[in-house]
């Protein structure tokens, strides 16, 4: 299922919220609607938790994590930790990461089984991360952006990448993800589709900006709602070309 | 490229035109003048009155001009709308007359402003401007025609429909009443007049739909009488227009039942009449209105007709009924498959394309890395969760209607505690706190965390023990020399100390002022301690010190037998006073410092006389004065009074 949704007039979502297929993370806004577009679409299957990292909402961006566990930037307080600690299941391993690279979001990028991490980032927290999360780590760029984080949505079954990524370098990304992967944009043309989405196994939310063919994209690269990834290469071409030329 | 022109400001009419900007100078410009004033005064006065005014009409003017389309500027589709709506030539005319009257209202400015350079008296300048000023508001009369046409053209503009002639675009066309409102109808959701005349449809109407997640303009053209090109009516040449630019799939709409009045014949021969229209575009002739006749029933000599539009081109043949809505979807999807098939393959052959190409690749992983298994990871309840329904009665209770309930956003807080997931529910809200005994709490939350902090310090000693941490390259050789530069340094930040320590303490400064210390007098006697103090040599100072002070000396005794070009008034004085004095005044007058000459010093004096005279030594009562001409002024106050006149008075 994908979805379009804002969070307070923002269209970027992965700013303000973390998706992954064992709980997710909503920042505290001045109304619950953000959540409770997540909450119909999710219903009780997994955990839903209202936190700030730091005193700030941007949590998306300064959090990384997935089905195995969560990594908080040290700006985090120890009343946070706690309530993620409290609001998260057991089987989650949370981690205050001391990096200088502090917006984990935006330099991990990661699904159930591999990361791609910023090309600068300590080696203590690279082993965090495979310790944590309990993924491959891989030091890579993405169409020559360092933020892989930034520019790049990945789930278990494909991912999105920056619209100007060549065909080589997705060939690349695509076989040490062990994904397949499509580039392309999201919210009306932007490049930060990471930080425009949150995507999980089975459910993508997207700005309330996104096209309808960007959106329809999304849905095949991700194989949310049967649709198959074939379609962007096939019956899906023609549309494609004909919106980006 | 400007597609609508609804933002086009209201064209007034020749007569407000005038009163807006007369007004304006009128209320913008100064307005009392008086015969008395200076010529000078009365000319500018008059000259600005009739530039401002000049400057009103021709912005104004120009306002109107820029604000329309200029036809070389828009797309050959919007130039030829234009033309065949408004006419080209009657169009262009009116704007080349606004910017005609532009010119020569800046001409009779200009004219008339140096007419006014000559003026001799108020009333002639006063007359001049009225000339000036009234020969503008007669260009301006002259526009009335050009103006309301403009205002028509306007308001005409800004209700045309928004067509885009680069986008997707399906266009309706055929003879008056054979069913081309009706599909655009629909097969979008355009309020479209439908009725069962001819000639209903009088312009273009547009209408969007989606497909295969792209937006196309459907668009509605009023019918076409098969006449030649120069016999048709404006309503039909709209028709023409956008067949002829846009790129387009055509939808050529048939009626074999000839309920619409024309017979087969006729609209068959209006397809090969309007045929060249189509070249470079896709086209698809719609047979409507099956419900009364389908092509199969038609008979030999008709349907040979109708073949003659198949027989040379690749022309697909549709049926439907607008009646029935019967393949009314399939009718539009083959015609939005094949107009977005040729446009694909216009853009394959441009280079543009190759920016996309990377984007229309699937990245699929080339070879498996390692046997692991990287298969998603979907929970099982996922599967058999409802979808949300805000119209279902029993749908789950949302956080949003919850905050609805208790007073809406900015009122509700949500407890973040609610989720909590703990051993016992009841220990969800209670209050931990953050400080105990000056400690914080959250960092003894680990029951083992006494232990793993010894466990620390003990590898920390092993290593420490061990040499871990011993760097083996410190620098243990230490040459002589930095030995030397070391303690050098050690003593002078030593003295550095000392002096600090002996400033501060002599802080003791009462009230007495802090002088200057390049003004405070030391001896040579003293600077010879100093320098001895810190082991530096200086005989040779000393030696330069003394030598100077006996030049000096000698100087002195010259000047005192007679100085050239000092001036010694005050030490000649003070000699007098008190001989043994050393301190000389030598320095030059002041009074006549920088005046070369006695005529130049006899100037200086006249000039500073001048300036010490008093203001306004002879003062007049001037306009700036408060003046009452006459306090008591007779007629108001002399001759009697009646019953009921004081108050009047």
């Amino acid at each position: 299922m994908a979805v379009r949704a804002q969070f307070e007039n923002s269209n970027e979502i992965g700013v303000f919220g973390t998706l992954t297929n064992s709980y997710s993370l909503v920042a505290v806004g001045a109304s619950e609607n953000f959540y409770s577009v997540l909450e119909a679409e999710l219903g009780d299957v997994i955990p839903i938790c209202h936190t700030t990292i730091g005193g700030t909402r941007i949590i998306g961006r300064l959090t990384a994590g997935n089905r195995r566990g969560l990594l908080v930037p040290t700006s985090t307080t120890d009343q946070e930790l706690q309530h993620l600690r409290n609001s998260l299941p057991d089987s989650v391993r949370i981690q205050r990461v001391e990096e200088r690279l502090s917006a984990l979001g935006n330099v991990i990028c990661c699904n159930d089984y591999v990361a791609l991490v910023h090309p600068d980032i300590e080696r203590e927290t690279e082993e965090l991360i495979s310790d944590v999360l309990g993924v491959e780590v891989f030091r890579q760029t993405i169409a020559d952006n360092v933020l892989v984080g930034s520019y790049c949505a990945l789930s278990n079954q494909g991912g999105l990448v920056h619209p100007k990524t060549s065909i080589q370098d997705q060939d690349e990304l695509s076989s040490l993800l062990q994904v397949p992967l499509v580039a392309g944009s999201i919210n009306r043309g932007s490049a930060v589709v990471g930080a425009g989405m949150i995507v999980n196994d089975w459910l993508a939310v997207t700005g309330l900006d996104t096209t309808a063919p960007e959106l329809s994209v999304v849905e095949s690269i991700f194989k949310l709602q049967d649709a198959q990834q074939g379609a962007i290469t096939g019956s899906m071409r023609d549309t494609l070309i004909e919106t980006y030329t | 490229m400007k597609v609508t022109w609804k933002d086009i400001g209201t064209v007034p009419n020749a007569n407000e035109f005038l009163d807006v900007v007369l007004n304006r100078t009128q209320r913008k410009t100064p307005t009392v003048i008086r015969p008395g004033f200076k010529i000078s005064r009365i000319r500018s006065f008059y000259m600005r009155k009739v530039r401002y005014t000049a400057d009103g009409f021709t912005e104004k003017l120009q306002e109107i001009v820029d604000s329309f389309p200029r036809l070389d500027d828009i797309h050959p589709f919007h130039q030829d709308l234009l033309n065949t709506l408004y006419d080209r030539d009657h169009y262009k005319i009116a704007l080349s007359q606004l910017s005609m009257a532009k010119h020569l209202i800046d001409q009779v400015s200009r004219d008339y402003v140096r007419l006014l350079k000559f003026g001799q008296s108020l009333f002639q300048c006063k007359q001049l401007k009225r000339a000036a000023m009234g020969r503008m508001a007669t260009i301006v009369k002259r526009l009335k025609d050009s103006l309301l046409y403009l205002e028509q053209v306007r308001q005409h503009l800004g209700r045309l429909p928004a067509i885009d002639p680069n986008t997707r675009t399906l266009v309706i066309c055929g003879y008056p009443n054979v069913g081309k409102s009706s599909f655009l109808k629909s097969i979008t959701r355009a309020d479209v007049d439908v009725q069962p005349y001819a000639f209903t449809t009088k312009s273009l109407y547009v209408g969007h739909f989606d497909y295969k997640y792209l937006r196309y303009q459907a668009i509605d053209t009023p019918g076409i009488l098969d006449h030649p090109l120069e016999e048709m009516n404006t309503i039909e040449m709209q028709s023409i227009t956008a067949i002829a630019h846009l790129r387009s799939c055509i939808l050529y709409f048939m009626d074999l039942s000839e309920q619409c009045g024309f017979s087969v014949e006729a609209q068959v021969n209006l397809y090969h009449s309007i045929k060249p229209l189509f070249a470079n575009k896709t086209v698809m002739v719609v047979i409507n209105k099956i419900d009364a006749m389908r092509p199969e029933d038609l008979d030999p000599v008709r349907a040979a007709l109708l073949d003659t539009i198949t027989a040379d081109s690749n022309v697909e043949i549709m049926q439907l009924s607008c009646h029935l809505e019967t393949n009314l979807m399939e009718v539009r999807n083959s015609a939005c498959e094949k107009l977005l098939a040729a446009r694909v393959e216009q853009k394959l052959k441009g280079t543009k394309v190759n920016d996309v190409l990377n984007k229309i690749h699937l990245a699929v992983p080339m070879i498996r890395r390692d046997g692991v298994d990287r298969s998603p990871f979907i929970p099982e309840a996922v599967k058999t969760l409802t979808k949300y329904d805000p119209l279902d009665p029993n749908r789950r209770k949302l956080a949003r209607d919850i905050e609805a309930e208790n007073g809406g956003a900015g009122v509700y807080n949500i407890n973040l505690k609610n989720g909590y997931m703990l051993e016992n529910d009841e220990w969800k809200n209670d209050i931990v706190p953050e400080l105990l005994d000056g400690k914080n709490v959250y960092d003894f939350i680990d029951p083992e965390i006494e232990n793993k902090l010894n466990a620390l310090e003990e590898e920390e000693e092993r290593l420490q023990a061990s040499g871990f941490y011993d760097s083996e390259d410190e620098d243990i050789f230490e040459t002589e020399e930095d030995a030397d530069i070391r303690m050098k340094a050690e003593w002078i930040r030593e003295k550095k100390k000392l002096i600090a320590n002996e400033n501060r303490s002599r802080k003791s400064l009462r009230n007495r002022a802090i002088i200057p210390r390049s003004k405070v007098r030391k001896t040579l006697s003293q600077m010879e301690a100093h320098l001895d103090s810190i082991h530096v040599d200086h005989s040779e100072v000393t030696e330069r010190a003394r030598g100077r002070a006996a030049e000096e000396k000698a100087y002195e005794a010259s000047l005192e037998e007679g100085g050239v070009d000092t001036i010694m008034r005050e030490a000649a004085r003070s000699r007098s006073r008190a001989p043994d004095s050393t301190a000389n005044l030598m320095q030059s007058s002041r009074f006549d410092a920088g005046l070369g000459t006695k005529a130049l010093r006899a100037k200086a004096d006249r000039i500073e006389k001048m300036h010490r005279r008093e203001r306004n030594r002879m003062g007049r009562a001037g306009e700036a004065d408060r003046h009452v001409p006459d306090i008591m002024p007779k007629h108001l106050f002399a001759g009697k009074r009646g019953i009921g006149k004081t108050s009047r008075r």
